[in-house]
């Protein structure tokens, strides 16, 4: 169970709604309500939003396409034991 | 191959299990290591493989393996040293990190896309840290579909 508790996205600001828009967009899925880690980030919006930013900039087509990245990922959560 | 080339085969521990020097090896090692170099395009043998080496048929084995797991199948071996590069540098390996990098390198990623490979890796160092100590659960499984692929060797139904 988490150690915080997650707010609903209607809680939060408008600035905030806008990175949970970013993020449905980026996914490409419709979330009932956004990925967990997306309203921990969009909490303070002045530090979610460069990070994401620098996320999204990390994980775009370029030398290896998105697809290759999300195993790069996945595979950084494997040795991190990150089941999330 | 990184625990054995970090702990064994560099530093004062080296001394312990010193690698197999190709001169006066039998041959069964000395074809290894041809094997070896052929496949890295190298001159030299890396040293973990030569720690290794001790136990000839161990060693077999294990490059077997090794050349399996990263010769151009579904997945390029470009590809599959950017994930051993980024293995390497999560798991604090300095020779896997340097090994791998050198592989991305000498298979053609430039230098943008070594910085690709650095930036996801430390990206999602810092998500599972944070997924990790706040205890989220996973949310996001479901959104893509499971793969029916069968294992190497089946046939699919």
């Amino acid at each position: 169970m988490p150690t915080v508790r997650l707010r609903k996205a209607t809680e939060y600001s408008a600035e905030a709604q806008r990175l949970f828009e970013l993020s449905k967009t980026w996914f490409g899925f419709d979330f009932a309500e956004p990925p967990a880690m997306s309203r921990v980030m969009a909490w303070d919006p002045g530090f979610g939003g460069p990070h994401g930013r620098a996320m999204r900039r990390a994980m775009g087509p370029g030398e290896f396409t998105r697809a290759e990245k999300e195993m790069v990922a996945a595979v950084v959560s494997g040795v991190n034991a990150c089941a999330y | 191959m990184n625990v054995v080339a970090d702990g064994l085969a560099g530093g004062p521990a080296a001394a312990l299990l010193p690698p197999v020097d190709e001169a006066g090896a039998p041959d069964e090692v000395r074809a290894l290591y041809d094997e070896i170099r052929a496949f890295y395009e190298r001159a030299d043998v890396p040293p973990v493989f030569r720690v290794l080496a001790r136990d000839a048929g161990y060693a077999r084995e294990v490059w077997g393996a090794t050349r399996h797991a990263f010769t151009d199948r579904r997945l390029s071996r470009r590809l599959k040293e950017a994930l051993a590069f980024a293995v390497s540098l999560t798991g604090s390996s300095a020779f896997g990190t340097a090994f791998h990098l050198g592989e991305m390198r000498r298979l053609g990623v430039g230098e943008r896309g070594v910085f690709e490979v650095l930036g996801v890796t430390q990206m999602f160092s810092s998500y599972t840290k944070i997924a990790d100590t706040l205890q989220l659960e996973p949310d996001m499984g479901h959104i893509a579909p499971a793969d029916p692929t069968p294992p190497p060797g089946v046939q699919a139904p």
